[in-house]
């Protein structure tokens, strides 16, 4: 299609928004949807259409990763290579592939059919090794679910697909986040509204005020489910009682490595999550909010915008809902690939139409987000605990959890255990429960010794096997010297190779760094560099400790927590496992190093 | 206004004052690579550390504001460390090239790493190789492998020009800075974003290898190109005639004024110096092979005593230049209002009217309404009403016609042309009289929203050139009236007492911020 043909759908697309340049990622998506990549026209378009500089479309372009700027084959074949895939064998995966295509990553087969492209986490890692075909994601990769994904990739857009959905375990327990997980289809509007949906917030909306509703969520101690922890109606509670318009913005970016649960809300629930967000809009006078979902997460997108269509047809969203005189309405904003977008202020700057670059802060989103008003940004987790808490009452949801963090999470276990899948639980379980129990993730896989455990997402310190008796909640987990973070477990057994392991690791934040300041531009880079020198067998032992100077220099150097991410590997898994990396350096290129080497 | 101690010193500041801004009131330097008080606050670099005591970690000074009671230390061993590590990050990857780059000297990763680095380095990768000596835009060259991507450049561009050339491309150490492709970097004041760039990264295609700056001298001075008269440093070199094919100046750099330009300067006020060693007047000519000055100005004082006379001043000569020929010739046709075309002029700091003192000339009478046409006396100087005409550096070829330029050389008796550069005008002269470039000459301009500028001398006139001011007073002791003053000081302090808008000024009043004339209304000169 030619780009005259779009302005219609980009006037429309424009509309969504308070400031053109905020729809510079929805009308880069229009352009490669419709002509498979943006091209140096579709920049001129796009510029022309937001009234942006040239080289300010260029900058976010050339900084997301889903946007190609060359042509690419028929369909698109991403494949993971974060480590929870490559836990369960993701680069011997990747070669495969290569090999049944004849191509590298980057390039596109000679008939034009597909494009490969090594992607990192995808956060599908209860299905690794995973990869993705367009917009479907498919894994475990084994046995001849590798054919069937080759052939999907190798034939026709829309052509019927062979691989199988996946088929992970998933915990549909609740009682606050997960009980209609088990359904796929039984989570729209009249099934969910037959349960009892959409009644908290009505109750909300009829006979509550903003402040009764922040009292009633500051009880049970919620807490931001996103990974910091923040307690969620404090947050709420800093938007200032001006005139201004506020903004809620739904934080769907999930990245972190080893975290695959806001999926399954979006995917599996996306009418709690709106319910929480018409309570959460109300409690801080906000009337329009935004879900960023990362650009991954296609299927995410497409249910959240089935739920908002049903929701406004049901006048659950729009004017006056309900006849309250409340009025809310929600756009669907798709992120592009940047991990770094997951930061709130980052994710605002993405969302304004830039770089996703985090903001100094202060001034705090409260105060000053997106387009400079007051802004809350909560995680989709987070607010789908709302409703539960509405309609149940705070003391229920504070009696599920501990002391100071009511509730439960789903907790995300992925690695070398028996059952890779989502878990709802008390935040007051333990790590090992959720690794070893039956009603969790059955153990480690193939009867192996437990080796070490990252606890909440890939940036979170690590922990060996005898560190796991930790409940899972906040205080907890950061008493023991790492974090709960996205609620990310990620197991290894004894197998595992650390070294590799934290190179995975750093690969992953060398490529996601935004590179804006310049401890985490080039420190990122650096550990990364060291690692693969170590890898080589070209490794000193002086190695390890410029290691750790490197990730000290980065820890709290910074605008944002990334650096601190990036540095809590490295310094942990050093500190944790010297003994193997020493070994491992000694062993260098010599004959020894292959028998030095676990096998990951 | 909250109080606060930096180093062990107090200061008060108001509110909402940064920590950098208020060592800066102290006179601390804290080091900074993305921080420019013009610019939007970027916080990137991470230069510029300190310690804030009851602080867990260590803190940007750039965006940390002041708190009573605060207690900063912005050379602990802490901060030392934090800084130390901060460089060996921003130099891990920069391409040590110093030897053939431009910046060299006056490099910020080459002071700071002196003030504050001299560890070893620990970095023993590959180095990221990105591209080297990109043409952006016609003045400037960018490296972008000595680029640390403080953004300067880019919210320069984005805030100030408002016209967004550069981005910083990609991610991570991919990122790198750049115009997009097929542009270039061609706004008026393009050349600002060499001056703000902390290393060397930007560099200016016209100085591109053509001296180390070490071997630079620097007088301060204004623009003449326009009627702002942005404060500007000239950059020479005169002991070193093997470089620049012997041309004296070099580069010309802004100087900040508040008031006048801030810390920037337009490109054809930049670049637009060549004239000050191209093509220059160097000899007087006149009527036979052995014409010197002391011939032509006993001509021209017998003549002008005996004669009627014009003059046609310029609005490129300083007030004690134009006031000496308001003395020198009180019976005679003068004017300093010629009809020069108005150049190009933009809201920001280009004015259309292209010389420096016009202002200075209508506060004396020599332009504005009640100033006589320089048509008109040429016309009369055509019709015989006139003797003897003086031209003071315009070129009449180029604002009457050839043919009117040539009928006046056969009109008048004498005609004489003094100015700096050849012309076509020089070439119908009966006399020829070099004389010094504004930066050869002290003496002052007011500007378009009415300060007067002092516009110092940087270096004495080329070859055989004289200040105006000093041929005029060597002309008054021929002609008389005789004048006792000997230099530009001097004259101004008479000027200051003949005319009122100059009352009670003088050079050290003026000073290098300049100082306003009494009409002239407070105004934002460049915001």
């Amino acid at each position: 299609m030619k780009l005259s043909d779009l302005e219609g759908q980009a006037a429309e697309i424009l509309r969504r928004y308070e400031y053109p340049k905020a729809a510079m990622l929805p009308l880069l998506w229009l352009v490669q949807e419709n002509q498979g990549y943006v091209s140096s026209e579709a920049e001129a378009w796009v510029s022309r259409q937001l009234g942006v500089a040239i080289a300010k479309v260029r900058e976010v372009v050339s900084f997301y990763t889903m946007f190609h700027t060359q042509p690419v084959g028929r369909r698109e074949l991403r494949v993971c290579t974060s480590p929870p895939c490559v836990l369960r064998g993701a680069n011997a995966l990747l070669e495969q592939i290569k090999d049944r295509l004849d191509i590298s990553p980057g390039e596109t087969t000679p008939d034009g059919a597909v494009t490969l492209t090594q992607v990192e986490c995808l956060c599908a890692c209860e299905m690794a090794p995973m990869v993705q075909v367009d917009e479907r994601f498919v894994g475990p990769i084994e046995g001849e679910v590798l054919d069937q994904v080759i052939g999907d990739a190798l034939s026709a857009p829309g052509a019927p697909e062979s691989a199988p959905e996946p088929d992970p375990y998933i915990c549909s327990d609740g009682p606050v986040l997960s009980s209609r997980f088990g359904d796929p289809d039984g989570c729209w509007f009249d099934a969910f509204v037959a349960q009892g949906g959409y009644e908290a917030a009505r109750r909300v909306l009829e006979s509550m005020t903003p402040a009764d509703v922040i009292a009633e969520v500051s009880k049970p101690n919620l807490r931001g489910l996103g990974g910091a922890g923040f307690p969620a109606g404090r947050k709420w509670s800093f938007i200032p009682k001006t005139t201004q318009p506020k903004y809620l913005v739904v934080n769907a970016d999930e990245g972190e490595p080893g975290t695959f649960k806001d999926r399954y809300i979006m995917e599996r629930d996306p009418h709690n999550l709106l319910e929480g967000m018409i309570i959460a809009a109300f409690a801080i006078g906000s009337h329009k909010a935004y879900v960023y979902i990362r650009g991954e997460y296609f299927r995410s997108a497409h249910r959240m915008q089935r739920a908002i269509d049903e929701a406004h047809a049901r006048n659950w969203l729009g004017k006056d809902i309900q006849g309250t005189g409340f009025d809310l309405e929600v756009v669907v904003h798709r992120g592009a690939g940047a991990y770094i977008c997951g930061e709130e202020t980052a994710l605002l700057t993405s969302l304004e139409g830039g770089k996703g670059s985090p903001r100094l802060k202060p001034p705090f989103p409260a105060i000053s987000g997106l387009f400079s008003c007051p802004t809350i940004v909560n995680n989709v987790e987070t607010l789908a605990c709302v409703p539960f808490i509405m309609r149940n009452g705070a003391d229920r949801f504070a009696e599920i959890g501990t002391q100071r963090q009511g509730g439960t999470r789903l907790f995300c276990v992925s690695g070398h255990v028996v059952r890779p899948g989502v878990y709802e639980a008390s935040v007051g379980v333990t790590l090992r429960e959720l690794i070893e129990s039956e009603e969790y993730a059955g153990g480690v896989r193939d009867g192996n010794e437990l080796k070490a455990v990252v606890p909440g997402g890939i940036s979170a310190k690590i922990l060996t096997a005898d560190e796991i008796d930790v409940p899972m909640d906040f205080d907890s987990l950061k008493a023991a010297g790492t974090m709960a973070g996205s609620g990310g477990v990620i197991v290894m057994d004894e197998t595992t190779c650390m070294v590799k392991a934290l190179d995975a690791a750093s690969t992953f934040f060398a490529d996601e760094s935004c590179g804006q300041c310049s401890p985490c531009r080039e420190g990122t880079a650096w550990v990364h560099d060291i690692l693969r020198r170590i890898l080589a067998g070209q490794g000193k032992l002086e190695d390890l400790d410029d290691l750790l100077g490197v990730a000290g220099g980065m820890e709290g150097m910074t605008i944002c927590v990334f650096a601190e991410a990036a540095a809590w590997p490295v310094q942990s898994y050093i500190l944790k496992f010297r003994d193997e990396f020493e070994q491992y350096i000694r062993a260098g290129g010599s004959a020894d190093r292959e028998a030095a080497e676990c096998q990951a | 206004m909250p109080s606060l101690t930096i180093d062990g010193r107090e200061v008060s500041v108001p509110d909402g004052t940064t920590v950098i801004q208020a060592a800066e009131q102290l006179g601390i330097f804290i080091p900074r690579y993305c921080y420019h008080p013009a610019l939007s606050v970027a916080g990137n670099c991470r230069i510029c550390l300190v310690e804030i005591e009851k602080s867990p970690k260590l803190q940007i000074a750039c965006n940390t504001f002041v708190n009573e009671g605060m207690v900063v230390h912005t050379g602990s061993e802490e901060v030392e460390s934090g800084r130390r590590m901060v460089l060996e990050f921003l130099l891990a990857n920069h391409p040590l090239d110093c030897p053939v780059c431009d910046q060299s000297g006056e490099c910020d990763l080459q002071n700071f790493y002196m003030n504050f680095g001299l560890y070893n380095p620990r970095f023993r990768e590959h180095k990221v190789k990105k591209q080297k000596a990109v043409q952006v835009g016609p003045h400037v060259m960018l490296d972008q492998e000595r680029c640390i991507l403080c953004s300067r450049c880019v919210r320069f561009t984005d805030e100030i020009t408002e016209t967004g050339e550069f981005g910083i491309f990609n991610r991570g150490n991919r990122a790198e800075l750049g115009v997009y492709p097929g542009t270039e970097l061609d706004n008026p004041y393009s050349g600002n974003v060499v001056d703000i760039c902390p290393v060397g990264a930007l560099t200016e295609r016209e100085f591109r290898f053509q001296a180390r700056v070490w071997y630079l001298s620097s007088a301060s001075t204004v623009c003449n190109g326009c009627s702002r008269g942005c404060n500007i440093d000239m950059h020479y070199v005169l002991d070193r005639p093997h470089l620049n094919q012997g041309k004296r100046v070099m580069r010309v750099k802004p100087r900040y004024h508040g008031d006048v330009n801030e810390w920037w300067l337009c490109d054809e006020g930049r670049f637009g110096f060549g004239w000050l060693d191209e093509g220059r007047l160097e000899a007087v000519r006149g009527p036979t092979e052995d014409a010197s000055w002391e011939h032509a100005l006993n001509v021209i004082a017998k003549l002008m005593q005996e004669k009627r006379v014009g003059v046609i001043a310029s609005t490129q000569l300083t007030n004690e230049e134009l006031f000496l020929i308001r003395e020198i010739f009180p019976d005679a046709r003068v004017t300093a209002s010629v009809p020069e075309r108005p150049g190009s002029s933009d809201d920001f700091l280009i004015k259309p009217d292209k010389t420096p003192n016009t202002r200075g000339a209508a506060l004396l009478g020599l332009a504005g309404p009640n100033a006589p046409d320089a048509e008109d006396i040429v016309d009369e100087a055509i019709a015989k009403k006139l003797d003897v005409l003086w031209i003071m550096g315009h070129d009449l070829v180029d604002l009457f016609g050839a043919e009117k330029a040539r009928e006046l050389s056969e009109s008048v008796e004498l005609l004489v042309f003094s100015g700096t550069n050849e012309s076509p005008t020089a070439e119908l002269a009966h006399w020829v009289l070099p004389t010094a470039s504004y930066v050869e000459k002290d003496g002052t301009f007011v500007n378009c929203d009415g300060r007067v500028q002092r516009i110092g001398q940087a270096f004495p006139p080329l070859a055989d050139s004289r200040e105006d001011w000093r041929v005029l007073l060597d002309l008054a002791r021929l002609a008389g009236p005789s004048l006792e003053w000997s230099s530009p000081a001097e004259v101004f302090r008479e000027l200051s007492e003949a005319e009122g808008a100059f009352a009670n000024m003088s050079y050290e009043t003026i000073s290098d911020q300049g100082a306003l004339i009494p009409s002239a209304k407070p105004t934002e000169a460049a915001s």
